[in-house]
């Protein structure tokens, strides 16, 4: 234990180092940006549970239910991040290789590798949950006994967690031979499909039309077996929301059960750790045949053919298509059992609404989607991004091929799921033209926003993928392109309304109003063409700036 | 063939490089020699157009690398001194990147990438994913794609790192045969018996600035690269 203690002081030092007046006044914005989405979570949170405990019966089983549903999704997604996390932290990160040249035993490796992931996996998701948990203490009157509680077991909670991902990342690099590590993120993917596939068909069966079907559907999610540590970690702090007296029996559980997973783990790690290094490493295989003709990519093909072939080579890019395809086969499920008919009644104008919504929705995952595969394309160049920098191709050409790279299948895909969803509330045509055009239009700026401002911020030393996305240039793309995304759609909306309007009421549209639409219309052209022009203009000047690497 | 004019470069204000003006003509081979951190790495960069020198200017074949990049690269070979490579792609497919985007016609591409191969020795490893090359094997496939497009000026910073003896001797070879067919060769070392062995003329650089510019014969009757070096950086 004192060799892992030592071999975190450097990772310890290297977080002390960053943290320096400068770096926190470059996150003023995003710290501030973070404390206004604590402040929205705790107010929502407050709110919808002021509204369910006042319902009649129902409302502390419903605020309980919210309670494990809420720890139960925690849960499943702790063991998915650290499952992720554990596949490169102890298999591809590059410390390995410095760390097995040292006198150190294998057990210390694994135990140093063990506290990162979880730090890794977890910080996430310790910084956004607090609002939730203060909400329900406040909003029950509850006493400092429950916060103290919470924290206390929240640990066991995530080592639970961590003990479970990386004895799963451990078994997959096992047993998925060659290629290993690309395999076993497959594998993860089609499990998390599956399952969410799997859990809201068997779920969530019922049609919420009316008030109370919807409830009946909310008990009958099962997300409380008591064999589940979420049901242990609910049992714990529930009781204590109502001051009843503290139960040790669920925390004493979740306690020993993190001890005795992350055992596990420890012995599973010392059993298969060096199996699994030996069968990771590259092997060359000589006198392999070569394939002398064969396709030729031409000077304004070269980097989208080389860009096309290393992205499906490397499964740490292509892996979280399948978390994204499944999100999206969700998204595209809850369109089709949204209960329009019976709004309709109410509320004429839902599937106008709906549609509004839709492509704010879509929007949103396209900038997310852009963060992940626009945004990083240039700084996953990483160090060998010398090669096209020394070579004669204009920094014009390069960005263009790393937009096209990413905008084709964004924009295939996403006016898909807009097409689909259109269908699914029965659009009409003018909406469904609508809605398929802004969002190719979206699609056009966001993924020119997303190219240039990673050209603009590039980071190309990287441990992993994601933490691209995640960098401060990557936060702030996200937010651009959330403005961009929700002012189109506004001024489309309002547009769109001054029309309805007119047909409904049967009254011709006057030159002033024709004038306006037309106006809404150029603004949205224009907004998206200057989302789309400065950042490429930027980014072709930053990247033909110095470059040391 | 380069010519390097009173080129500065200097990095939150702080010389990195100062004032250095050199030339290497046709088919001649060009030592830049110092300690580490003299500014060798520096200055090759700012040749091939990665870093912009605050001061002066480079050309290349007469083609200035800041004003006319595309011109000047195209002429231009580079093997850096570490080995970032696109580790996911094969050896092969990495060169034909190589060959497209300096717009070589696909027949000589592919033929030229044949003969390169069998000239370094990588014909068994051809069809492998670069992750798995050793740091030799990597740096013949640098060497390899600096030349696919005949270049008529090429950059080489520390030439034999991670090379096996075989490996050494045929790139000696190579850059040998390169000078002799007309290439202006630009080595920056701080390998003494390396650019003895090789360089016509070898200049001196330290903390920056370039000392001293000297021929083989010069060097000879001063005693040897290794006095010359010591004298000169002492």
């Amino acid at each position: 234990m004192k060799t892992t203690l030592l071999l975190l002081i450097p990772k310890i030092i290297s977080i002390k180092n960053s943290i320096t007046l400068k770096a926190f006044l470059k996150r003023l914005p995003f710290i501030f940006i973070g404390l206004i989405f604590w402040a929205i979570f705790f107010i929502g949170t407050y709110k919808v549970l002021d509204f369910i405990r006042g319902i009649f019966y129902f409302g502390e089983i419903l605020s309980k239910k919210l309670l494990s549903m809420t720890i139960f999704t925690l849960s499943i997604f702790l063991v998915l991040s650290n499952i992720i996390t554990a596949l490169s932290s102890f298999y591809i990160s590059k410390d390995i290789s410095f760390l097995l040249s040292k006198p150190v035993r294998i057990k210390e490796i694994l135990r140093l590798k063990t506290i990162e992931t979880i730090f890794s996996s977890s910080w996430m998701v310790i910084s956004f949950i607090p609002p939730f948990f203060i909400a329900y203490g406040i909003n029950y009157g509850a006493s400092f006994l429950f916060y103290l509680v919470l924290i206390l077991t929240f640990i066991p909670f995530i080592l639970v967690s961590g003990g479970v991902g990386i004895t799963i990342a451990h078994l997959l690099t096992r047993i998925f031979p060659v290629k290993k590590t690309r395999l076993a993120i497959l594998a993860i993917g089609l499990i998390t499909f599956i399952f969410l596939y799997i859990f809201i068909r068997s779920q969530w069966s019922i049609s919420p039309e009316r008030p109370e079907r919807f409830i009946h559907s909310l008990l009958s999610l099962k997300t409380d077996y008591p064999y589940l540590p979420g049901f242990w970690m609910t049992e714990s702090v529930a009781p204590l929301l109502k001051r009843q007296p503290p139960n040790f029996f669920y925390p004493g559980l979740l306690l020993s059960f993190g001890a005795f997973i992350l055992i596990v783990s420890g012995m599973v790690g010392n059993k298969l750790y060096n199996i699994n290094l030996e069968r990771i490493q590259p092997s060359v295989r000589y006198g392999a045949k070569a394939t002398v003709e064969g396709f030729y990519p031409g000077r304004n093909g070269a980097v989208l053919w080389k860009d096309v072939k290393i992205f499906f080579r490397d499964a740490g890019q292509w892996s979280q298509l399948f978390i994204i395809g499944a999100l999206i086969l969700v998204y595209i499920y809850n369109f089709k059992t949204l209960p329009l008919k019976s709004i309709a009644n109410i509320f004429p104008f839902i599937r106008e609404l709906m549609a509004l919504v839709n492509m704010v929705t879509a929007g949103l995952v396209l900038s997310a989607v852009s963060a992940r595969f626009l945004y990083s394309s240039i700084s996953l160049e990483g160090m060998s991004f010398w090669i096209i920098r020394t070579s004669p191709v204009n920094v014009k050409r390069i960005l263009l091929s790393k937009f096209l790279f990413g905008f084709i299948p964004v924009t295939v895909i996403l006016s898909t799921v807009v097409f689909i969803t259109n269908m699914a509330i029965g659009s009409d045509n003018l909406l469904m033209f609508l809605s398929v055009c802004t969002m190719l239009i979206l699609c056009i700026s966001i993924s020119g926003l997303g190219i240039g401002m990673g050209a603009v911020y590039p980071k190309f030393k990287y441990e992993n993928i994601a933490s691209i996305s995640m960098s401060p240039g990557g936060m702030f793309f996200m937010l651009i392109a959330f403005a961009v995304i929700l002012l189109t759609v506004s001024i489309e909306a309002w547009a769109f309304f001054q029309y309805k309007k007119a047909v409904l009421s049967n009254v011709p549209l006057n030159l002033i109003e024709k004038g306006q639409l037309f106006l809404a219309g150029t603004a949205i052209i224009t907004l998206n063409f200057f989302t789309f022009y400065i950042p490429m203009k930027m980014g072709k000047k930053r990247l033909e700036e110095d470059l040391n690497i | 063939m380069i010519v390097l004019d009173s080129v500065s470069k200097s990095f939150n204000g702080k010389w990195a490089v100062k004032g250095l003006s050199l030339h290497v003509e046709k088919g001649e081979v060009f030592g830049l020699l110092g300690p580490n951190a003299a500014g060798k790495t520096t200055a090759i960069k700012m040749m091939t157009g990665l870093l912009r020198p605050t001061e002066g200017k480079i050309l290349l074949n007469g083609y200035d690398i800041v004003k006319e990049p595309i011109q000047a690269k195209s002429i231009l070979g580079y093997v850096p001194d570490k080995a970032f490579l696109y580790e996911k792609l094969k050896g092969r497919e990495f060169l034909k990147f190589i060959a497209s985007i300096h717009g070589i016609e696909k027949f000589t591409a592919f033929k030229r990438i044949d003969e390169l191969i069998g000239i370094f020795g990588i014909k068994e490893i051809e069809d492998e994913l670069i992750e798995s090359y050793s740091q030799g094997m990597r740096q013949r496939l640098l060497f390899l794609s600096a030349l696919i497009h005949n270049p008529q000026a090429l950059l080489i910073d520390e030439p034999f790192v991670g090379l096996d003896p075989f490996g050494v001797m045929m790139i000696k070879d190579v850059i040998r045969r390169l000078s002799s067919g007309g290439v202006a060769v630009f080595l920056a070392t701080h390998s003494l018996h390396i650019a003895e062995e090789l360089c016509e003329r070898v200049g001196l650089i330290s903390k920056g600035s370039l000392i001293s510019i000297k021929n083989k014969k010069e060097i000879v009757s001063e005693g040897g690269l290794q006095e010359f070096f010591l004298k000169i950086t002492s």
